[in-house]
């Protein structure tokens, strides 16, 4: 399984937190949310400075990059339970 | 109960509830129930209220908890139901649906290309911001 962090924050900021959190992602950076928008994952003017931030969202991809599972939060304190994500990587 | 016991109790209530919210982020039970802190300030409010009723010699203490709590319901209500809204999303993302491909740096600068991994393993994509 390859989990890929997507995020439109620099570069240095993600390889911190995933030093810090001793994480086995790989961090891409969409600094101007090209991908988000092209997903459909944007939250207009969500961000601390009204920018527009990604929409979280987890989404698991089969061995043939299809869709099988998809949580979008619609609080974004809510995440999904890293067990459910689990759960459906091992369901593929 | 006597007031001042009861506000005391309400102001632990206010005051613990965000705090205990924050500790324990990173428990899924505990952060996806963000509406819990909030039932725990209108909790904290009725102690007040009740603290204020049977009031009598000492009343600050109640009146302390009484403006804590409201504070904390009016701030904290509005945080979860408005403020950490994110409203629905016209996403292309489709169960049994094809992802769209795309192409973003990683860490280290090098390309990272969805399709690559197409017949190895499964992907588990991950849209963020900030620290959470």
């Amino acid at each position: 399984m390859e989990i890929v962090a997507v995020s439109p924050d620099p570069n240095e900021r993600s390889h911190k937190m995933a030093e810090g959190l001793h994480l086995g992602y790989r961090f891409v950076a969409d600094r101007d949310l090209a991908v988000c928008r092209r997903y459909g994952l944007i939250h207009p003017r969500g961000g601390p400075n009204g920018e527009d931030v990604p929409r979280p969202a987890t989404v698991v991809l089969d061995r043939d990059g299809v869709v099988r599972w998809l949580s979008l939060s619609d609080n974004f304190q809510v995440r999904p339970d890293p067990g459910d994500v689990l759960r459906a990587v091992r369901a593929l | 109960m006597r007031a001042t016991p009861l506000a005391v109790a309400s102001l632990l209530l206010a005051l613990g509830a965000p705090v205990g919210y924050v500790l324990l982020i990173r428990v899924p039970l505990v952060r996806n129930h963000p509406g819990a802190y909030v039932a725990a300030f209108a909790l904290a409010l009725a102690l007040a209220v009740v603290a204020l009723a049977r009031g009598r010699g000492r009343r600050w203490p109640a009146w302390v908890a009484l403006g804590v709590s409201g504070l904390l319901l009016v701030a904290g209500g509005w945080f979860n139901f408005v403020g950490a809204r994110v409203p629905a999303t016209p996403t292309v993302l489709r169960l049994g649906e094809r992802a769209p491909d795309f192409t973003l740096p990683d860490a280290d600068g090098r390309p990272v290309t969805l399709a690559e991994f197409r017949g190895k393993k499964p992907v588990v994509l991950v849209f963020y911001r900030g620290y959470w």
